[in-house]
């Protein structure tokens, strides 16, 4: 379990020895309180080099961090719960029904659309020095997703 | 927060502890021959006394692999044994010898008082 508390990346490299090495270690208090702070030691200063380099600046490997991917799939919920609700507008009165800004479906959207902002924002920050090209690719799909999400609302006039 | 306990009985006083700088005592325990994390843990014990954790000597072995200054070897089990390369060699003899400088300046001062 104290393996699971590091990066991917690192996993991917140490994880088996490093387990092993656990299986070996005492597994007093001392031992726990260690491995949690090397995790956390590794999330904010992340070690590099040899094969995990290419793991860490792969677009794929940036593309699994929570705070790449959340943003993409917050825009595409909005998105798919949007064109549901003009769905569902469709097949009962035969054209789309306007959500006032009230509405649960209005106020869902917003929330989607708007907490992604502190979550890209933390992806930026952690990734933009270390990984450039590979930060403004994924920042891309994130916007792409955005915009995606928020055409049907311009273009139906939701 | 680095676990490192001191294990070996020492005369040192209340507040000196004990030597830990887990990257030298990583290359200091690799000079004599290749060894996994388990192995490095005991003979940095007999070394100098002090115990890393195992999040501390991992931490130690990615950036000293990063830096290259040892190499992994092919796994034996589930345990990967390391080895110091040259130039973690050239930066081992290097810290050792403005270490032994200073405790020799030291020690020599102390046989003045």
């Amino acid at each position: 379990m104290l393996t699971r508390l590091y990066p991917p990346a690192w996993r991917d490299r140490y994880g088996e020895e490093f387990k092993t090495m656990l299986e070996m270690s005492p597994g007093d208090l001392g031992t726990v309180a260690d491995s949690v702070w090397s995790a956390l030691r590794e999330h904010v200063i992340p070690t590099r080099g040899g094969k995990m380099a290419q793991e860490t600046n792969s677009f794929g490997a940036m593309m699994r961090r929570p705070s790449a991917y959340l943003p993409v799939a917050m825009s595409l919920a909005a998105l798919t719960m949007v064109l549901g609700a003009v769905a569902v507008g469709l097949a009962r009165g035969g054209h789309v029904a306007r959500d006032p800004d009230e509405g649960s479906i209005a106020h869902l959207f917003q929330l989607l659309m708007t907490v992604q902002w502190p979550i890209t924002l933390f992806f930026v920050v952690k990734w933009l020095k270390s990984a450039p090209r590979q930060t403004m690719g994924v920042l891309g799909l994130q916007a792409a997703a955005w915009l995606v999400g928020c055409a049907p609302v311009y273009f139906l006039h939701l | 927060m680095r676990s490192t306990r001191n294990v070996v009985e020492t005369d040192d006083g209340p507040g000196l502890g004990h030597y830990s700088d887990p990257p030298l005592l990583v290359l200091g325990s690799l000079a004599n021959g290749p060894k996994h994390g388990h192995a490095m843990i005991e003979d940095i014990v007999r070394l100098c006394g002090t115990r890393l954790g195992p999040g501390t000597l991992y931490g130690a072995i990615a950036r000293l692999e990063q830096q290259g200054w040892i190499a992994p070897l092919p796994p034996e089990d589930r345990r990967r044994p390391y080895r110091i390369t040259a130039e973690g060699l050239r930066v081992l003899r290097a810290r050792l010898t403005i270490m032994h400088h200073f405790a020799k300046a030291g020690l020599g001062r102390l046989e003045h008082l």
